[in-house]
């Protein structure tokens, strides 16, 4: 059985999600959706890093996504803390309500 | 390109843009969870199949539970129908056509579909875990304490009493009646 390397397909995807990604956090105003959108750009990314991985025949870019995950995890954590606090700061997770870069 | 994948990234491009174009937050956390899931098929589909486990435990498990227990403590009311400015939306449009048109041709070019030479790599957990554990175990170590850091970080924002301020509500509606 002849194995076909669809790389370029993977990454077109991945570029279509990064930019939906990329476009709701512009757009939205809720924070905890901005944050969603945060979530999308970075799996769009894990996806492009596994794909070429494959092609590239190493597994580096899979711990790459592995140290992403972490990360994400991390950053999850903290900025859903962040959006707590400012809620209770400013009864509101709305990114436009809180621009005022002091509480 | 078979089939299943075909469908399977439409379900993905479908699900982002519910999450985008959702009124409801808990509908966007929905089709995030929908996402979350798909990649992991993604993954898998690309023998990764250590990280396909990992995307379901960490993503889809313990960061979407976060999110949606955010939700429902914040009781978010629902964001109206006007998205942004107009001129925020044509700006957003403009961006992302131009990087999905340049990065397509750019990625169809550098990498045709061509057949595998190179021997193939299976991403299961014992090749990823020796990987790991032998030339990545500083970063790996070094993972461990920003997750710690965070930790002890995301607790001290969210804890409720502050040192200089009393009780949390009297302290919020000051500031606001200072901000006008």
């Amino acid at each position: 059985m002849i194995e076909m390397d669809y790389s370029a397909h993977y990454i077109i995807l991945s570029v279509i999600l990064f930019t939906i990604g990329a476009i709701g956090f512009v757009v939205r105003r809720n924070a905890i959706v901005a944050f969603m959108c945060l979530e999308i750009m970075l799996n769009a990314v894990n996806i492009a890093f596994v794909a070429l991985s494959r092609r590239v025949g190493n597994l580096d870019g899979e711990i790459a996504v592995f140290f992403v995950m972490v990360v994400a995890a991390a950053e999850a954590a903290v900025g859903l803390a962040i959006i707590i606090s400012v809620f209770r700061n400013l009864q509101s997770t709305e990114t436009t309500d809180a621009s005022q870069l002091r509480l | 390109m078979s089939l299943p994948l075909i469908v399977l990234g439409a379900l993905l491009i479908a699900s982002a843009l519910g999450v985008v174009l959702a009124q409801n937050p808990i509908h966007s956390a929905l089709c995030l969870v929908v996402n979350l899931v798909g990649v992991a098929c993604v993954f898998a589909a690309l023998d990764a199949h250590f990280l396909a486990m990992v995307q379901i435990i960490v993503y889809a498990g313990a960061i979407m539970v976060l999110v949606i227990f955010v939700l429902m403590l914040l009781t978010i009311k629902e964001e109206e129908r006007r998205l942004a400015g107009l001129f925020q939306l044509i700006g957003a449009g403009c961006m992302g056509a131009f990087f999905v048109v340049v990065v397509s041709r750019e990625a169809l070019q550098q990498f045709p579909v061509e057949q595998r030479t190179g021997e193939s790599v299976v991403g299961s957990v014992e090749a990823v875990g020796r990987l790991l554990y032998t030339n990545y175990l500083l970063p790996f170590e070094a993972a461990g304490i920003l997750i710690m850091a965070a930790l002890v970080g995301a607790a001290m924002l969210a804890k409720t009493s502050y040192p200089r301020s009393g009780d949390a509500t009297s302290s919020g509606s000051a500031i606001e009646g200072e901000g006008k």
